[in-house]
């Protein structure tokens, strides 16, 4: 089996989760089976996985595998559903805090309910004893069935969490405790299984690897190995290089691997990566979505862990065969961005390329696509804002907002733009050149500067130098010729990325995970069997 | 049914709970009448083995937390610790401390202590998990009968914060709670789940035994209540759906002349709960007449000898032995006991006095020890651990006397099981049994309240003079005619036939 590791799939997704769909919809396609594991407990899981196309069966999170709710009917807990075990109650609804009141005959405060938005369905109880004690919150799964408990102290903290069939049985619980200079912290977890065998561990890694392990036990083949695709590091870093039995364990990239992008061999590195960078010949194979970061991580840590360029983005079939639109059908000197309107992103560059760009080209707009950021109280989109002020930009630079109708947008704009600090892929600029869009990048690690090929479907500039995007992208307006010779570039490149390709090189690390399965096996003893005095 | 409603069938039992186990015996004999059962209400994982220890089956004791966990009736499968299947052994090692406990560790760190089910070879009785901390974090409570049947959580201070009790799949059918009462941390609450599909809520642990009691009461319509702890008078008086409830009066109900508090609620406070109260003497039936018109108090038996013939009939009597029966507690008074036996070894050197009981604290215990020592009376007193069967009755059998030194008795079921013994009673004339027990002069003394020397005396007398205690001794085996499981059969009858008079 095929496990794509990630801690959550929320409705709003993170490139990472994009990448892991887009593999996930590949594998489907071409009917080699994988599932997406799911680290965290999230009550909503399934309400989003299913939305991102996701079927039950092909999910596999933690919580739901302990809690033996992999694939449970949809119940939702309404209020009237609710048994607090107290008689003559009623409630007092408080909509403005989504929420109602339980109260006994005697005033006395028994539940404080908290509701969806239809003041109906019920997400979480907190429960009072006859003494007024807060003593216990429930958290109801989606689904319908309370899946966490967390039980409170007399000094009001949660003490004991546990974590519930949804037949009610308590399978996981997990302690809060005072180390020895009196900070509360998680202390341990403790498992009962579905034999009824019971595990402590001192942290949820401990408990990761515990389940990866089960999952490398359900689904053993001698046949096959299971492969590990670890795409949120910090998830199973230290979990992948003790597993019980073999496997074929996958680091995959999904960023820089320094903490200064541009300098591959920057002492400082990328501290989400720090770990398995530093363990990668524990791993059997490393994944970069680029040929350029792959080159990268090979001169600097000479890894025994296989390297592969896989690209994260997939253009699709329906994409590249779709009716092309000619520069001279476009909005001319529309320029566009997808992107987190966030720090790394650096947008406020391309507002200072556009404002240049504008002196000569007074149709010429920008339109930025993407939900804006809200650290340190929306900081990127301020240093947009000023830029936009000082160059009296408010007629040609929009903030979109985040859309879906990406094709629409894009089939007609003329030119895309990428002004990141760093990046791990960038799928829409993939996406970009999919729909024919002249690509400008700063010359920023990884992806923008391999997707985009300076000359052939855009230009690639020197980082940080918005005045040479500037004039490349004017060099291109006052160029028809030009401006269609890049976009058809754009069109033709988009094929490096066709399901096919990018298929083939997943085929190329399933195949060595096979080639290397039987001599994994043999070392660990699995190919011999004992005769009768049990020697091998 | 009959329904006799108790705390607990304890591993060292009072009078109370023998005179009950008794009952039940008796009843399951008495032609015409329902079946007598044990109704407890403490959770007790040992109940089953303190069951068998008293001879009741499993059929003849409810116990309301087996109710509510549908584990009434499970036979017993031991549960060696090494073959637990919650102990992954292939991951975590079990080190032996000692025969009581081992610790389970991983990878060198000690992560569970497992307590062995005590007088057993390696059974489980509980595994308490820490974390890295070394704090408690939970505790896997085992039942005697070899099944997990609670699991304790702890508070970041390590004080007791729920136990949710199990059904033998592991469901949690019932939960208590730990939460502060005016800053104190108390229980506040017992919540049942999921109880015949409905969840129930209760502040206290006497409304779940309420509750309790109306469900079997429910069950077996026409049954018959009788409280035997004053402690449980408030959940009987207030149960729906018995045709009579009763309280049995173990025990004198005044001290001084002034009604002792555990009394008020059926004697004062809520009669009108009751259809009567059963006493084991004409004498307090007397007095409750002149004090509580209200109350209708009819006699019934509260014990029968229970002598163990074959132990009687091959252990020789001691001489010199005096031998004291029961609990070693203030209101029992041993220290006097301890002090007449003093002046009496010095008249009678060879004399020897055993004092078969659990002390009611260590510290007690202590004060006693501290007697003998400043009385010189060193092995000459020999203190006996609490026993029954075979063990009690050589106690019995081997003595020549059998003193009592207690403020007041019911009926002092000791003094009756020393009768089928044939054992002279010596002790004080403070309590309602004992004119019904002795006769004076007879089959012993009854001495007035702490007259130490007339005490002495008799007992020296009985220790010295061989036909004296000749004849005192088969007085007493034939006062034990009055006492035989048969007069308590007839005994009872009448007192249930006087029950319909006073319905």
């Amino acid at each position: 089996m095929n496990f794509f590791v990630n801690a959550s799939m929320q409705a709003q997704k993170s490139g990472i989760e994009h990448a892991q769909l887009k593999r996930f919809e590949l594998f489907n396609a071409n009917g080699e089976a994988s599932r997406i594991v799911i680290r965290d407990w999230d009550p909503n899981l399934h309400l989003n996985t299913r939305a991102a196309g996701i079927p039950d069966r092909q999910l596999i999170s933690m919580f739901d595998y302990f809690q033996d709710a992999e694939q449970v009917e949809d119940h939702p807990i309404r209020l009237d559903d609710l048994d607090l075990g107290v008689l003559n109650t009623h409630t007092q609804p408080e909509p403005e805090n989504s929420r109602t009141l339980i109260v006994a005959a005697t005033g006395q405060l028994v539940a404080r309910v908290n509701l969806l938005p239809d003041m109906q369905t019920v997400r979480s109880t907190e429960l009072f004893d006859g003494y007024n004690n807060l003593y216990l919150v429930e958290h109801y799964d989606s689904r319908g069935f309370v899946s966490l408990q967390q039980w409170y102290t007399p000094d009001n903290k949660i003490g004991t969490e546990i974590w519930l069939t949804p037949a009610g049985k308590p399978v996981l619980e997990s302690f809060n405790r005072d180390d020895v200079r009196g900070n509360r912290q998680k202390s341990g977890w403790r498992l009962t299984d579905r034999d009824r065998t019971i595990w402590e561990f001192d942290t949820i890694e401990e408990l990761t690897k515990h389940f990866l392990d089960d999952l490398n036990r359900d689904f053993w083949s001698l046949e096959k190995p299971n492969v590990f695709v670890l795409d949120r590091s910090h998830l199973a870093e230290w979990g992948l290089l003790y597993l019980d039995q073999p496997a074929y364990t996958v680091m995959h990239m999904h960023n820089a691997q320094t903490g200064n992008a541009q300098d591959p061999f920057d002492h400082v590195l990328n501290n989400n990566y720090e770990f398995a960078l530093n363990a990668l010949d524990r791993y059997d194979a490393v994944v970069s979505a680029t040929h350029k970061q792959t080159r990268d991580i090979v001169r600097r840590f000479k890894p025994r862990a296989k390297p592969f360029t896989i690209p994260v983005g997939v253009v699709p079939n329906r994409l590249l065969n779709a009716e092309r639109t000619p520069v001279a059908q476009r909005q001319f000197g529309k320029i566009v961005a997808f992107a987190r309107i966030a720090h790394e992103k650096h947008l406020d560059d391309l507002v200072r390329a556009v404002a240049i760009v504008h002196k000569g080209f007074p149709q010429v707009t920008l339109d930025l696509y993407g939900y804006p950021d809200p650290s340190d109280n929306y900081a990127a989109r301020r240093a947009i804002e000023e830029v936009v002020k000082a160059a009296h930009l408010e007629d040609v630079v929009t903030l979109k907002g985040y859309t879906n109708d990406i094709d629409q947008v894009e089939n007609s704009a003329m030119m895309f733009g990428v002004t990141s600090r760093m990046e791990g892929f960038n799928l829409a600029v993939m996406e970009a050149i999919a729909h024919g869009l002249i690509a400008f990048s700063y010359d920023v690690n990884y992806g923008p500067n391999e997707i985009v090929e300076d000359g052939v479907n855009g230009n690639v500039v020197p980082f940080n130098d918005y005045e040479a995007m500037a004039a490349a992208m004017l060099k291109v307006l006052r160029d028809p010729a030009l401006a269609q010779q890049y976009s058809t570039g754009a069109y033709d490149s988009a094929a490096r990325y066709s399901e096919q390709n990018v298929w083939t090189a997943w085929q190329k690390l399933l195949q060595d995970a096979d080639a290397q399965w039987p001599v994994k096996l043999a070392a660990n003893r699995y190919l011999t069997q004992p005769d009768e005095e049990g020697v091998r | 049914m009959n329904y006799f409603v108790s705390e607990n069938i304890f591993t060292f039992n009072s009078g109370t709970e023998h005179a009950q186990a008794r009952r039940v015996k008796l009843f399951a004999a008495l032609s015409g009448e329902a079946q007598g059962v044990y109704v407890t209400r403490n959770y007790n994982r040992f109940l089953a083995r303190d069951r068998e220890a008293v001879g009741l089956t499993a059929q003849q004791s409810l116990n309301m937390y087996d109710f509510f966990q549908n584990t009434q009736d499970v036979p017993r499968v031991e549960a060696p610790l090494r073959e637990l299947k919650e102990l992954p052994l292939d991951h975590y090692k079990i080190d032996a401390e000692g025969p009581n406990s081992s610790t389970l560790s991983h990878a060198g760190r000690e992560i569970a202590n497992i307590a062995v089910m005590p007088a057993t070879v390696g059974l489980v009785n509980t595994i308490t998990y820490q974390d890295r901390f070394g704090s408690l974090v939970a505790r896997d409570n085992y039942d005697w009968r070899g099944f997990k049947s609670s699991v304790d959580y702890f508070h970041p201070t390590g004080d007791l914060a729920r136990t949710v009790y199990l059904n033998l799949e592991g469901q949690p059918v019932l939960e208590t709670v730990h939460m502060n009462i005016d800053g104190q941390l108390r229980p506040t609450m017992w919540k049942l789940l999921n109880y015949k599909g409905k969840n129930y809520r209760f502040n206290y642990e006497d409304q779940l035994f309420l509750f309790f009691l109306n469900e079997v009461l429910a069950a077996a319509p026409g049954s018959r209540l009788i409280s035997d702890r004053r402690t449980l008078d408030a959940a009987v008086g207030q149960a729906q759906g018995a045709s009579e409830k009763w309280a049995y009066l173990h025990d004198v109900h005044e001290a001084h002349g002034e009604l002792l508090p555990a009394y008020a609620e059926v004697l004062r406070d809520h009669p009108e709960n009751f259809t009567g109260v059963f006493v084991a003497t004409a004498a307090q039936q007397a007095d409750l007449a002149k004090k509580h018109p209200a109350v209708h108090a009819v006699i019934a038996p509260d014990t029968f000898v229970e002598a163990d013939a074959e132990v009687a009939g091959t252990t020789a009597h001691i001489p010199g032995r005096i031998v004291m029966i029961g609990r070693l507690a203030p209101e029992k008074r041993p220290d006097q006991a301890l002090r007449i036996f003093a002046t009496v070894k010095k008249r009678v050197p060879t004399a020897t006095l055993e004092l078969r009981g659990y002390a009611s604290s260590e510290e007690y215990m202590q004060t006693l020890k501290a007697i003998v020592e400043k009385e010189g009376l060193g092995d000459s007193v020999i203190f006996s651990p609490y026993a029954t069967g075979e063990e009690l009755a050589r106690s019995y059998a081997q003595a020549q006397v059998i003193l009592s030194t207690s403020e007041h008795e019911g009926l002092g079921m000791h003094l009756v099981d020393a009768l089928g013994y044939g054992l002279p009673i010596v002790e004080y004339g403070v309590t309602y049994g004992g004119p019904e027990v002795v006769k004076q002069g007879e089959n012993g003394w009854l001495v007035p309240d702490g007259n130490r020397k007339q005490m002495t005396d008799k007992l020296v007398g009985l220790l010295t003079d061989s036909a004296e205690w000749q004849k005192m001794h088969d007085a007493a085996l034939n006062q034990a005619a009055h006492f035989t499981r048969e007069a308590a059969a007839r005994g009872w009858q009448e007192a249930l036939r006087a029950a319909v008079a006073v319905q």
